[in-house]
């Protein structure tokens, strides 16, 4: 009986050494044609500020869809949402945030809230070629190596037109600095709320919600000021404040907002008899 | 068959399953890519929807310094490769006439000359 050569172990380990060597260090697997669901989380954040602009632009929500589909993000809308606070936090263009939050109510909503005038175009298409059999997109998606020449299958994928409902006038785009109006003042009785809790909304004049709005809050001997967009749970326009029993707020919103004076936190009874103090919701419009 | 034979072999056989562990089981992990390394395709849509926003706000500068995460060509170069590109697969005619504006608003482009030390 032949005795085992145990001289090729050693040899084995090396050879093992030298390919994983050659694969790893030498010549690795080239992600060259790389996919937007494998970007770093920097460069997504600017991708989306790229989509959030273009839509500005277009108007284009089925197109917007797609292109933030890219990225795979599991909920775009609270995605979106969650960098508009992250932007307006780190002092990025009012602009630049308000297009984010734009786009992520209309992703939410389903609904492109522009004039018709403005759509720039009716018919699209992107077209993407990809090796892949089919035009999905996730972040396990693996990147193919292959160059472009040599994609195989051409996957088109067409945007069916989106035809927005006419309106009968046509809403002008709100004027920067245009000065806020009070819309409704709402005394809120609701025992669920935070006793004393002013809800302030601040919209423009199509309906939007304005995020990162300054609201400037005075009262006898104090003043506070807060911003709209940090809880874009509730709404991007949203910011809220817990008022005090027994005092009188003025409330104006700092982009030239007319001064609304005397507001107190009502007084309100429960179902049982007893009282609490309640709350108003104050809704703002840019015309 | 020669005793050294075996080790060739075996070095060989190594050799193999180092590879396949290394280009297929295990490979190079790139999950914090660059857009400057995306497939063409995806390139030219990223420069179309810099086009879209350009076609609108005309922020010419704002463009460039979106269009530097695509590498260090020229900008001007890498919207005409995004417009030969788009034509390759079919962009629609509003999706080329765009990235033409922005093309050949990026060629006529000249930066502001730095002012010359000394001049009044």
């Amino acid at each position: 009986m032949k005795r085992f050569p145990w001289e090729v172990i050693p040899a084995l380990v090396v050879g093992i050494g030298l390919g994983l060597g050659y694969a790893w260090m030498i010549a690795p697997v080239r992600y060259i044609n790389t996919t937007p669901s494998t970007l770093s989380a920097d460069f997504k954040d600017q991708y989306r500020i790229l989509i959030a602009a273009s839509y500005a632009s277009t108007h284009d929500l089925a197109r917007a869809r797609i292109r933030i589909g890219l990225l795979g993000d599991a909920d775009p809308v609270q995605v979106l949402s969650a960098q508009a606070q992250r932007m307006l936090a780190a002092g990025q263009p009012f602009a630049a945030v308000q297009q984010v939050a734009l786009l992520a109510d209309d992703l939410k909503s389903g609904v492109v809230q522009v004039p018709p005038g403005a759509v720039a175009e009716s018919t699209v298409s992107v077209k993407l070629t990809t090796p892949t059999p089919a035009f999905t997109f996730s972040d396990t998606e693996t990147p193919q190596a292959a160059p472009i020449e040599s994609s195989t299958a051409e996957i088109v994928a067409t945007i069916t037109p989106f035809t927005p409902t006419p309106r009968p006038t046509h809403t002008p785009t709100p004027t920067a600095g245009a000065p806020f109006i009070l819309l409704s003042n709402d005394k809120v009785c609701n025992p669920n709320l935070t006793d004393g809790l002013m809800q302030v909304s601040v919209i423009d004049g199509r309906h939007h919600q304005m995020p990162g709005v300054e609201v400037i809050l005075t009262w006898d001997g104090g003043e506070e000021h807060f911003f709209t967009g940090f809880k874009p749970d509730i709404a991007n326009g949203y910011a809220d404040y817990i008022m005090q029993a027994d005092v009188t707020y003025t409330v104006r919103i700092a982009e030239s907002g007319t001064p609304v004076s005397n507001l107190t936190a009502p007084s309100c009874t429960d179902s049982s008899g007893q009282t609490y103090l309640g709350g108003i919701h104050l809704t703002f419009q840019q015309p | 068959m020669p005793r050294w034979l075996y080790s060739v072999i075996a070095l060989g056989i190594g050799i193999g399953l180092g590879l396949l562990y290394g280009w297929v089981i295990n490979p190079v992990q790139f999950v914090d890519t660059t857009p400057a390394s995306m497939r063409a395709d995806y390139r030219a849509d990223y420069v179309l929807m810099i086009a879209e926003a350009f076609h609108t706000d005309q922020n010419l500068d704002l463009a460039i310094h979106r269009l530097a995460v695509l590498g260090s060509n020229p900008p001007a170069a890498i919207a005409a490769e995004a417009l030969k590109t788009g034509q390759s697969i079919g962009y629609s005619a509003n999706d080329i006439s765009l990235l033409q504006e922005l093309t050949l608003a990026l060629q006529a482009y000249q930066p502001a000359p730095a002012p010359i030390e000394g001049t009044p």
